[in-house]
């Protein structure tokens, strides 16, 4: 089965909650074709947890990283545009977290704040660069960068205020 | 040899780092670092695979841990003479903390 679902940028967790669900009525996540749309094979309902990670491809030693996960249990079931997901039955007395202080979670949500920094870089320009159009004050797509650029925003001041509440005494 | 004030650049160290930089001491893959961290803490402290990829990562970058070899694709580290010291001048901290905390333990109640 082929399921559409929107998560935003600092929505890693429903995302996770969500697919646990799934596999708790016997649909386990099975990868994806692209973002937003997820595969679903259908078997025994399972605990399974799931779990996200962010971590850009070109920086990082996949094998080593990959190894890590296997040996503590993780199963890696897909690579999605920097995002790792990873499940594990939910055992008692099982590690059910890959983060397990603050201090990495926070990097975590670090490097996706870095990357999406990078992604608003182009658009800030294309914004600029569009000026004196030949109609109205701002042309269609200038309106257009310019929402882009307030869900920029908003999603940055979202993943900020989780950093915020991650950091401890 | 690092002066103090270089090593102190890096102090102090999170519970996690301290844990993985002490089970260094001698060669150690990943999966072995996890298992020590976890039974010399007494299980205080346990380190999941995210945390442990970036700690080695940034120890490697900093050449505080070394990778040695390679079996079955599981990397092993060890422990450079610059983290040897750095990993020193933490546990002169600690000292310091716990006496300290000594101190006051029993008016604690």
């Amino acid at each position: 089965m082929r399921k559409f679902k929107w998560f935003w940028a600092w929505q890693d967790e429903a995302e996770e909650a969500w697919l646990r669900d799934m596999s708790n009525g016997g649909w386990h996540f099975s990868g994806m074709s692209m973002p937003t749309f997820y595969n679903f094979k259908h078997g025994e309902a399972k605990d399974y947890v799931y779990r996200l990670d962010y971590r850009s491809y070109w920086k990082m030693d996949q094998e080593e990283y990959l190894q890590l996960f296997r040996d503590s249990g993780w199963e890696y079931v897909e690579e999605m545009a920097g995002w790792h997901y990873f499940r594990k039955l939910a055992r008692a007395g099982e590690e059910l977290e890959i983060y397990t202080d603050a201090e990495s979670k926070i990097g975590k949500y670090q490097r996706l704040l870095a990357f999406l920094g990078i992604l608003m870089l182009p658009l800030f320009f294309a914004f600029f660069n569009l000026r004196n159009p030949p109609y109205g004050w701002m042309s269609t797509i200038q309106v257009f960068i310019f929402l882009l650029f307030l869900l920029y925003v908003y999603a940055i001041v979202k993943i900020l205020l989780r950093i915020n509440q991650l950091k401890r005494l | 040899m690092m002066t103090e004030k270089e090593a102190n650049k890096y102090l102090p160290l999170t519970e996690a780092t301290y844990y993985i930089m002490l089970s260094l001491i001698e060669p150690l893959h990943g999966y072995g670092v996890m298992q020590k961290v976890e039974q010399i803490s007494r299980g205080t402290v346990k380190v999941g695979p995210g945390t442990l990829y970036g700690a080695f990562s940034t120890l490697e970058k900093e050449k505080l841990i070394l990778k040695i070899k390679e079996e079955d694709r599981r990397k092993s580290y060890v422990l450079t003479p610059k983290g040897k010291q750095v990993l020193l001048s933490q546990i002169e901290r600690l000292e310091i903390m716990t006496g300290n905390g000594m101190g006051v333990k029993q008016s604690l109640g």
